[in-house]
């Protein structure tokens, strides 16, 4: 540890509260309505067939346009996977009282894995290859948290 | 033809807390740098900064630092990207013929400022990602971890080795504060599991730095030094922002790699480069770069970690500073990467010295899990 | 050293208030494709990108990264160039420097704002936040106190200094200043790529609130969202990739000054309006160019003016004409679109500010100009044989200049 010098000025904490209002643009627009109906909605992209969920409007790869929707999922594979003991608090690392399960899910259908919360089932059955289901908030609220988590499947 | 360009001079700090403003940390760094050069402010042409303004919490981060670094009624600019992007673009600068001197200053203050973990969420798309709360650095480093581990069988035993490898190099790098002398494996095995299996003896510290380093153009390069150290070839790439993006077989490593080899005529990396500083902010990120790099065959982290193959005097020593888990602030980073290379070959490195360093590879990057990567490769052979 | 032209400029289709329909990434597509439809060129035939913008106006950290498949960069070598209001200048000159060194040959630079997503007067309050908020620890008075522009109406009440410190050395009346604005925005009113479009009078200027003397809210310029995309390339790729109608940049300069010159602090340093960084940086462009009497050798120039009085400071700061002349040349006319030295037919910044183009919407239209490819009625009539693009910021401390002409140096 660095040592603090003898005469220290003035310490200052600048705790800034600064609201800003994003658009989110058409596609996550149209994604999130598909939430509201219980459905997984992605792109696809005409030159390369890949399905990118959450949708998005370029095709980096291909340089097009996507517009071709299509629905992926409910259920899919874990195909990686993390136990969060700690999360972030605007930038500071807490500790956790129960572990979260984090895993990058490939839908049926999709190409793009999907980064969600698995809940419902214990740490150490969360491995590569599960297959897990959608779960959707009920009523659905116009937001992203309407896809709520992922349980396991059957 | 392009301009010959060399590093003629260096100099770094960084420490948990430096217990000083940044304009003080500049000041000190920049001004004693030219003191111990024998130069004054007016012997640099332009200045390239490097900050970020989330990370020195000011909009326009450089608009308090020029003073402190010597830039006043000069030519500056400033990079938001790692150090090594700066430097590459000090490095262009001067190969546009318009400069012959450049200095470039990366700073950034994560130990007592700025929360490097929250400057890393405001990357993160605030339509998606920062809505979810889900990712965020140290999760999206245990993904790629495991990720990697699962692909190439590297245990966790493996994993603790690398970082205790770097933790105890940075014990012998003056320059570098979180070294501990006899940390071993199973030292990084009881730290605390952050996201499996990222322990925090895995992650970088959070770090006040400052390092500036001396480019200049042939002619005045053995003006001001007896040992230029030469650029022989620079490259980047960014990858996809997205998950679809493979960060075990790193794209972006691979290409940004290429493009500095090829500029360089390194034809086979794995016995042309003598010594390899890369900016592996998580400890399984040293075995990805090195392998995108061609430094070591995919895959062979865990035998690499088994031999010692990466130790200070194995087959290629990687990160004798200790590399970013030695130490590590946001922009400073690569620059000191590329200082780091520079006490190689200048023969200054002390007790991480590799003994007759002649070509040395400097990596750094940016983004989450290494979107963006950027490579400079140095050497005393002027060729 | 190699020649380096611009071949083509992209914007996005509006320079608006609030860009509603589109989010960041999906605005800046918007003019990386407009810069290949004018170019004809396509992703494959970019070697580099330079990027940038003024990032806490949204609050998002290193946004070239998440723009990395909208821009079409994937794969590609890229660098973020960050350096406030000059950005723009800062991120083409950059395109420029990539090109001249040798090491890339077709580079695409891109700038945008989406100001509309923050708030602007918080994202410039930003630059001295942690200064302001250890002053009032201190104890010092930072909303009553004499000189302290923060508080007295946030960067209107700083310029109204250098506006005020500009008139008593050149002479200039106020009315000169509403005479610039009036003239600036209807220019604006021919370019369909202006935010603020109104056919506007002096009267119109006059009747609007003075918000720190001299300067009225009908002085300031808007806050915009937009993006521009350049596309610069050496003259071996201007000869394989054009018709050899393209715009060559001649002299880049840029200098700065200290942040005092702001008058954040009472009793400041530099006075606001001596910006002698202008003349650095504008003397080694002219240099480089090949310019000697800059007043009489340049067609046209486009001025980084955030408030009305700027536009005539700059005239004179950087050499196109003696201080104290700049509100002669107004009065006569000299000026406009038609006169000797057309001024912002742009409208300036004054007129459009998606901060992150606004040094780079200079330049732009300055190319535009050269290559008699202006989408709108601005269209400078005469010739234009060399340009003078200019760019402003951080506290007041910085410029960058641009010459342009139509044929390399």
């Amino acid at each position: 540890m660095a040592e603090k010098p003898e005469k220290l000025v003035v310490d200052v904490q600048v705790p800034v509260d600064y609201t800003y209002n994003y658009r989110i643009g058409p596609y996550l627009e149209r994604y999130i309505k598909g939430l509201g109906e219980k459905k997984i909605l992605g792109v696809t992209c005409p030159e390369c067939s890949k399905v990118t969920v959450p949708p998005r409007k370029i095709c980096g790869a291909c340089n097009r346009v996507l517009d071709e929707w299509v629905e992926v999922g409910p259920a899919g594979t874990v195909e990686n996977y993390t136990v969060g003991h700690v999360k972030i608090n605007k930038g500071l690392v807490e500790k956790l009282d129960s572990p979260q399960l984090l895993a990058m899910i490939k839908l049926d259908g999709a190409t793009v894995p999907l980064l969600a919360e698995v809940k419902s089932i214990e740490p150490t059955e969360l491995k590569k290859g599960l297959r897990v289901k959608a779960v959707f908030k009920d009523p659905p609220e116009d937001s992203l948290s309407d896809l709520s988590h992922f349980e396991a499947e059957g | 033809m392009l301009r010959k360009v060399a590093i003629v001079g260096q100099a770094q700090m960084n420490a948990a807390d430096s217990g000083m403003s940044r304009e003080r940390m500049l000041f000190e760094l920049c001004k004693g740098f030219y003191d111990s050069m024998g130069i004054t402010r007016h012997d640099i042409d332009t200045f390239v900064l490097c900050s970020n303004d989330f990370a020195s919490g000011h909009t326009i981060s450089n608009v308090f630092e020029d003073c402190p670094v010597g830039a006043y009624m000069k030519d500056e600019t400033k990079v938001e990207a790692d150090g090594v992007m700066a430097a590459t673009y000090a490095m262009i600068r001067i190969m546009s013929g318009l400069y012959d001197t450049a200095l470039v200053v990366g700073n950034s203050q994560g130990g007592s400022v700025m929360r490097p973990y929250l400057v890393m969420e405001y990357t993160l798309n605030q339509t998606y990602d920062r809505q979810l709360g889900l990712m965020n650095e140290l999760s999206a480093a245990a993904l790629q971890a495991r990720a990697y581990m699962d692909e190439f069988g590297l245990t966790e035993e493996q994993l603790n080795k690398i970082a205790a490898r770097n933790l105890r190099n940075a014990a012998l790098n003056p320059f570098a504060f979180n070294g501990r002398a006899d940390v071993t494996p199973e030292d990084v095995a009881a730290s605390d599991l952050l996201y499996e299996p990222l322990r925090q003896l895995h992650c970088y510290p959070f770090t006040d730095g400052a390092c500036v380093l001396l480019l200049a153009s042939e002619e005045k390069a053995k003006e001001l030094t007896d040992r230029p150290v030469w650029i022989k070839g620079v490259g980047d790439s960014l990858d996809t922002y997205y998950p679809e993006r493979n960060a075990v077989r790193s794209k972006s490593v691979k290409l940004a790699g290429q493009r500095a080899y090829k500029m360089a005529d390194v034809g086979d990396p794995a016995n042309r480069i003598d010594v390899a500083e890369v900016s592996a902010k998580f400890a399984h990120q040293e075995p990805i770069i090195c392998e995108g790099l061609g430094l070591f065959p995919e895959g062979s982290g865990g035998e690499v970690a088994d031999r010692g193959l990466a130790d200070l005097d194995g087959a290629m020593p990687i990160c004798p500073s200790g590399g970013a888990l030695g130490a590590y602030a946001f922009n400073a980073g690569g620059l000191v990467r590329l200082a780091e290379c520079h006490r190689q070959l200048a023969g200054d490195a002390g007790d991480t010295q590799v003994v007759d360093a002649r070509t040395a590879l400097a990596h750094g990057q940016d983004g989450f899990c290494m979107q963006h990567n950027a490579v400079m490769i140095v050497s005393v052979e002027e060729g | 050293m190699r020649n380096v032209a611009v071949i083509g400029v992209g914007y996005t289709p509006v320079f608006v208030s609030k860009r509603r329909d589109v989010n960041i990434v999906e605005m800046i597509s918007e003019s990386v494709d407009a810069a290949f439809q004018n170019t004809g060129l396509t992703p494959d035939d970019i070697d580099a990108v330079t990027f940038g913008n003024m990032q806490t106006f949204e609050g998002l950290n290193l946004p070239h990264l998440w723009a990395s498949d909208h821009m079409r960069a994937i794969d590609k070598p890229i660098i973020r160039i960050s350096t406030g209001g000059t950005t723009g200048m800062s991120v083409l000159q950059a395109a420029y420097y990539y090109v001249a060194s040798g090491m890339y040959d077709v580079v695409m630079a891109v700038s945008w704002e989406k100001q509309s997503e923050g708030d602007s007067q918080v994202g410039l309050s930003g630059i001295v936040l942690p200064e302001a908020m250890t002053m009032v620890a201190h104890g010092m008075d930072l909303f009553t106190g004499k000189g302290i522009g923060f508080g007295g109406g946030g960067s209107t009440g700083a310029a109204s200094y250098q506006a005020m410190s500009y008139l008593h050395h050149s002479g200039a009346e106020p009315e000169h200043i509403d005479k610039m604005a009036a003239l600036e925005r209807s220019n604006a009113a021919l370019n369909p790529y202006a935010h603020l479009r109104k056919k506007t009078t002096v009267e119109d200027i006059q009747a609007t609130p003075m918000v720190a003397f001299p300067l009225r809210f009908g002085h300031t310029c808007p806050t915009s969202d937009g993006a521009t995309t350049c596309i610069v390339a050496s003259q071996e790729m201007v000869d394989k990739l054009t018709d050899g109608n393209v715009a060559w940049i001649t002299g880049v300069g840029s200098a700065t000054s200290d942040p005092c010159t702001a008058n954040f602090l009472e009793g400041q340093i530099t006075d606001p309006a001596e910006q002698k960084p202008a003349k650095i940086a504008s003397e080694k462009a002219y240099r480089m160019a090949g310019i000697e009497n800059p007043g009489r050798e340049l067609d046209m120039s486009e001025m980084y003016n955030g408030f009305a009085h700027q536009s005539l400071m700059w005239l004179e700061k950087l050499g196109v004409c003696r201080e104290g002349e700049a509100h002669k040349m107004l009065d006569r006319g000299a000026l406009d679109i038609g006169g000797e030295m057309p001024t912002n037919a742009s409208g300036g910044v004054f007129s459009t500010n998606a901060i992150g183009t606004s040094a780079m919407n200079r330049p732009a239209e300055c190319a535009l100009q050269i290559m008699r490819k202006i989408e709108g009625e601005h269209q400078i009539p005469k010739k234009i044989k060399k340009a003078l693009a200019h760019g402003w910021g951080g506290m007041f401390q910085y410029v960058t200049v641009m010459v342009l002409a139509d044929e390399p140096g």
